[in-house]
């Protein structure tokens, strides 16, 4: 019999988890889905084997829905990816998120893993952040007696690093709702087709005009160290006029810029072509559904 | 911990050591023996169980977490001694070798079943995809489960 050999608190609100949160000399963890902590914690993985305490935040109701209030999408920072995937509000406005949640793991996992647990570690294969990074989502964090918002593209700071304090919890993830008028797509590639680590994952909006990019907004993830935005990308193709010339030119500076960050690796022969032609169809998919 | 659940249709109360997982108290304290075990890290699908009508792995669960919740395992399936057609078609195509994915394979297609009672291929592919198996090549499988969804809708 395995035995996770720590102590474990089931808080039943906000404000018992934050005093749990607050207790400064004590290496505690947060518990929600599982799926990595548990196997973590079992296999001895570094990332756990100083926790003492795990704080299971399943019976606090207020971080585990999805409410639209006026322009914002709130979702709650242990909602599954099961939930994620069928929920209504979801569906009408991030379509991207809900192609990403569906492809994570198999449905056991999804059934439990959580959307704050996909992104608070940081690992660059996340699946839910470059959906996330081009809805421009926010996060809410809270610790005790203190609330604050940031950016999850400032929250996420390097590989396995975040802005995330010892005393706080990502309680909320905040969308504005997108403009009706946007359009775009999300796509994976791993190694095979279901249950996959994502070896790259690109997530494209934009909004068309007149036949030319009013709006666009790109980021990856797994094949650059963290997710990232490509602002500069996005700056040039505004109110550029849409031709397979632009496409094909945005998609080599894509796999340029890439080059860039990640530097030339051993896979960067297999893996260009990849991004570069992934990144052109999506383009391309997405100006001819348009 | 004290925790109180409905294990195959049954209301059960039991202390449980809060730092053991779900499959170990199915197995270990339950006697439940028909959950397996295969790699512990939630890629095989052999500790499939549901929970509150949804396919989980129990080896990436805590027990105490199941404190309130509806749990089926392979062993609540049949009635009055009686296969569910489930595992009745499993034997019938072939869909069995070794059988150490099956007890995982069946719970996840009756969670999947329960929600969708007319699933397509698709779906079906779907709903097994974190459900290794070693001997069969999946397509006996497939066939047990379309076959199953037939005759339960009568
Ligand atoms: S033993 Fe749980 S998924 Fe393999
Ligand atoms: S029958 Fe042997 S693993 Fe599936």
């Amino acid at each position: 019999m395995i035995n996770l050999n720590c102590k474990i608190e089931t808080p039943k609100n906000i404000d018992e988890l934050l005093k749990l949160l607050a207790v400064e000399n004590f290496n505690s963890k947060i518990l929600a889905g599982g799926t990595d902590l548990i196997v973590g914690k079992i296999q001895g993985s570094k990332r756990f084997v100083d926790t003492e305490l795990l704080i299971d935040i399943n019976k606090i109701e207020e971080l585990h829905k999805i409410d639209l209030i006026d322009d914002k999408i709130i979702i709650g920072a242990s909602t599954t990816f099961s939930e994620i995937e069928n929920n209504k509000i979801i569906n009408e406005h991030l379509p991207l998120l809900k192609k990403a949640v569906s492809k994570i793991g198999s449905l056991q996992i999804r059934n439990r893993a959580t959307i704050a647990g996909n992104f608070v570690n940081n690992a660059p294969c996340a699946d839910s952040v470059p959906p996330l990074l081009v809805y421009n989502a926010e996060l809410e964090l809270i610790s005790f007696g203190n609330k604050r918002t940031i950016s999850l593209e400032n929250f996420l700071e390097a590989p396995y690093k975040t802005q995330l304090q010892k005393s706080e919890l990502v309680s909320k993830i905040i969308i504005p709702v997108p403009d009706k008028n946007i359009i775009g797509d999300f796509y994976k590639l791993g190694r095979r087709r279901a249950v996959a680590i994502s070896r790259i994952t690109l997530a494209v909006l934009c909004r068309i005009e007149n036949n030319s990019f009013d709006d666009i907004r790109i980021a990856s993830g797994a094949v650059t160290p963290i997710g990232k935005r490509f602002y500069e990308i996005e700056n040039f193709t505004r109110e550029k006029r849409i031709n397979n010339d632009l496409l094909i030119n945005l998609s080599q500076m894509l796999g340029e810029e890439i080059l860039k960050i990640t530097g030339l690796r051993w896979s960067s022969a297999y893996k260009l072509p990849v991004v570069q032609q992934m990144f052109y169809q999506l383009l391309n998919n997405i100006v001819i559904k348009k | 911990m004290k925790i109180k659940f409905y294990l195959n249709k049954k209301e059960i109360e039991i202390e449980v050591d809060p730092t053991i997982r779900l499959i170990d108290l199915l197995r270990e304290k339950l006697n439940l023996t028909g959950t397996k075990e295969g790699c512990s890290i939630g890629e095989c699908g052999a500790c499939t169980v549901i929970v509150d009508g949804k396919a989980i792995n129990s080896c990436l669960m805590l027990a105490y977490q199941v404190d309130g919740c509806n749990v089926i395992t392979i062993e609540g399936i049949s009635e009055d001694g009686k296969l569910h057609p489930l595992q009745e078609n499993f034997l019938k195509t072939g869909a069995i070798q070794c059988g150490f994915c099956t007890p995982g394979m069946i719970m996840s297609a009756y969670a999947l079943l329960l929600e969708n009672p007319n699933p397509t291929e698709e779906e079906i592919k779907d709903a097994i995809a974190g459900n290794l198996c070693r001997c069969t090549g999946y397509k006996q499988i497939i066939d047990a489960i379309e076959v199953s969804a037939k005759e339960l809708k009568g």
